[in-house]
């Protein structure tokens, strides 16, 4: 049990006969953690199983040291923005948010008073009066979003938390994260827009058919995947004599020269060897501009781990 | 935060969502539908006291003197002109040897609060009924075998399913339970605090009703025998009534909550325990004091009048079971109430958010 991780010992989850998760064994430390898997891949089941939502039937779980059957004090310090697009009958937005803090047990002063900042913070202050149900998509996201933070929690799920949002909001919320996971906090979110999650998160975790395919830093899970070659993007005056030279190397896999004569992909199955090649190259005076890690992120491990099931 | 704030926080939230919510708006039209029929009855008994207040009257001794025999010239001789008289002629006689045909006459007359209906064959009285235009005692049996047949069987009982039921069954169709499950609350507090806010609106409700419906029924009533009544029996008697609806919403509250967070269709325990509860007197004492009904007929203050004309199947299953004593029955209310929440709240605990099912 840590105080400071979510822990997954063996934990299983099956609705009936049909599986959430199978033997996921995880610690997840504070920071951006993204859950990425296809559809039915299980990633919302095992945001479930940390909020209490849905309880394992085989394993256990604690998050920051506490069990998530204790609700009454692991909701303390998690907020969960889930996928489920409905508010409770009625209620504003402002309503929302402001009846999640009452039940925290804060003051009807300070609950108010923390509603609006919440609101504040996902640019909803003006709409906090309207019913939830006149809304449009991202506004529900967003108040959700503000239902979840409202309480300052120390671990914050978020199931697709960008979907529906416009690009200013989105950089906002991207933003919002960073500075939830920069104090220490968990902030674990799924999502579909792979290069977004590419760009803010610490680290990933692909899931699929239940299972955990990889964890880890993007780079780490990418240099661990041995059977695919890593390719490199190379900007270069001559494309064709540094491909030449390259070839000379037993790493070097693969080579293409882009039409423009200047680009080169190269696929290597040493990244070591490559970058003392490639540092042979320019020692040599051939002027290469830039050199871009082609699959080190999480579109090209989904596609290299989880591949046509995407 | 207590334990104690957290439900009120939680009955609170949910009251305002109890009191209004859309799907169970026809709970009102249950709790009201006696308060109608009572506010009728009382309307039309003070139109008809009005009309027959302005038309002619005899003495209450004159009407006592009406004899079988007499003829339709000496009624109208010693009693003047009848409030209602009406002529007509039977063409055919019962008897075949009777001969031409038979004359009726029906008058009506009034002593400023009983009416005497005489029924005349060929010029002589055949038949004097006496009633009075308004029978307290009898309204008041009433208003028990309403209370008990109609408000209590029926009212409360499926007032109740609309909104216990509703408490966790509807958030679940409505997907904003979860909302409640990710509070800082444990399981069985958010229960009770639901069930609290269950409780008070459908107390509210239905005491309400039933104290509109007694005020219905002293209505058209004499002011004098409403207020002996009232200082005698009456207020108590209110009370009892009031506490029987407010223990019918506390039991089948809780039954209702429960069959909310162990099925998904409300039919069926609604079925099940309407069959129950009928037959509750047939079953063994034991089984007996496992039913809602059983404990709300003992605490009423009036037993419900049972009709002897009414088929023999349906007087056993509406005549009670052995009564308790009124304090015993409420002790078993609660404890068989306790039981239930207590059921309930095991299956709260382990309750999952899996909306994809409902």
């Amino acid at each position: 049990m840590s105080a400071t991780e979510i822990v997954f010992n063996d934990v299983s989850k099956f609705y009936g006969e049909v599986l959430g998760v199978n033997r996921v064994d995880l610690r997840i430390p504070p920071g951006i953690t993204s859950l990425v898997g296809p559809n039915g891949s299980g990633k919302t089941t095992l945001m479930n199983l940390m909020a209490g939502l849905v309880h394992a039937n085989n394993g256990t779980l604690t998050v920051r040291g506490i069990s998530p059957r204790n609700p009454g004090e692991l909701m303390k310090i998690l907020g969960y923005a889930t996928q489920y697009d409905a508010a409770p009958r009625g209620s504003t937005g402002f309503d929302f948010v402001l009846a999640g803090l009452l039940l925290h047990g804060y003051s009807k002063p300070d609950a108010e008073r923390r509603a609006w900042a919440a609101l504040e913070r996902v640019s909803l202050t003006q709409a906090g009066n309207r019913k939830v149900a006149a809304y449009s998509k991202g506004m529900r996201q967003r108040v959700r979003l503000a239902q979840a933070i409202a309480h300052d929690p120390q671990v914050l799920i978020l199931d697709e938390p960008l979907n529906g949002l416009d690009p200013l909001v989105r950089a906002e919320t991207i933003a919002l994260f960073r500075e939830y996971a920069a104090g220490g906090r968990h902030v674990i979110l799924s999502s579909h827009v792979l290069q977004e999650v590419d760009v803010f998160s610490d680290q990933v975790i692909l899931i699929a058919n239940g299972m955990i395919v990889a964890e880890g830093q993007i780079r780490n899970v990418r240099e661990e995947m041995t059977e695919h070659p890593s390719q490199y993007l190379l900007q270069c005056r001559d494309a064709a004599r540094v491909a030449s030279l390259l070839f000379g190397e037993t790493h070097v896999v693969e080579a293409k020269i882009d039409a423009d004569g200047k680009t080169l992909l190269v696929m290597t199955k040493n990244r070591d060897a490559f970058s003392a090649s490639l540092q042979q190259i320019a020692l040599s005076g051939e002027e290469i501009e830039s050199v871009l890690a082609a699959d080190e992120n999480v579109d090209a491990l989904y596609e290299y781990l989880i591949g046509g099931r995407k | 935060m207590s334990v104690w704030a957290q439900i009120w926080t939680i009955a609170r939230l949910e009251l305002f969502r109890v009191f209004f919510s859309k799907r169970s708006f026809w709970v009102y039209g249950l709790a009201l539908f006696p308060v109608v029929i009572f506010t009728g009855h009382a309307i039309d008994s003070k139109l008809r006291q009005q009309r027959w207040g302005e038309g002619s009257r005899i003495t209450p001794a004159m009407m006592d003197s009406f004899r079988e025999g007499v003829t339709e010239e000496e009624i109208l001789e010693k009693a003047g002109t009848p409030q209602r008289d009406r002529k007509w002629t039977r063409r055919q006689r019962r008897n075949e040897d009777d001969e031409g045909p038979d004359r009726r006459r029906f008058m009506t007359f009034f002593d400023g609060k009983r009416q005497a209906q005489l029924n005349f064959s060929d010029g002589k009285l055949t038949s004097v009924r006496i009633s009075p235009l308004l029978n307290f005692e009898e309204d008041r049996k009433i208003f028990a075998g309403v209370f008990q047949y109609f408000y209590l069987r029926l009212g409360i009982f499926f007032g109740c399913l609309g909104i216990f039921i509703n408490l966790f069954r509807g958030e679940m169709l409505d997907r904003s339970l979860h909302y409640w499950f990710l509070a800082p609350v444990k399981r069985e507090v958010l229960l009770l605090g639901k069930y609290l806010a269950g409780l008070i609106a459908a107390a509210s409700i239905f005491t309400a009703g039933a104290a509109l419906c007694f005020g219905a029924l002293l209505f058209p009533h004499e002011s004098g025998e409403v207020a002996a009544y009232l200082n005698s029996v009456g207020y108590e008697h209110l009370a009892w009534y009031m506490l029987a609806a407010a223990l019918g919403c506390v039991g089948y509250g809780s039954v209702f909550l429960a069959a909310g967070l162990l099925l998904r269709n409300p039919i069926v325990p609604a079925v099940v325990l309407l069959l129950w509860e009928a037959s509750n007197s047939f079953l063994p004492d034991m089984l007996q004091k496992l039913s809602v009904l059983h404990y709300l007929q003992s605490v009423c203050p009036v037993p419900a009048p049972i009709d002897s004309a009414a088929p023999a199947l349906l007087r056993m299953l509406l005549s009670p079971a052995a009564p308790s004593s009124v304090w015993v029955a409420i002790a078993g209310l609660l404890g068989v109430t306790a039981l239930v929440l207590f059921a309930a709240s095991q299956a709260v605990r382990h309750l999952e958010i899996n909306y994809g099912t409902e």
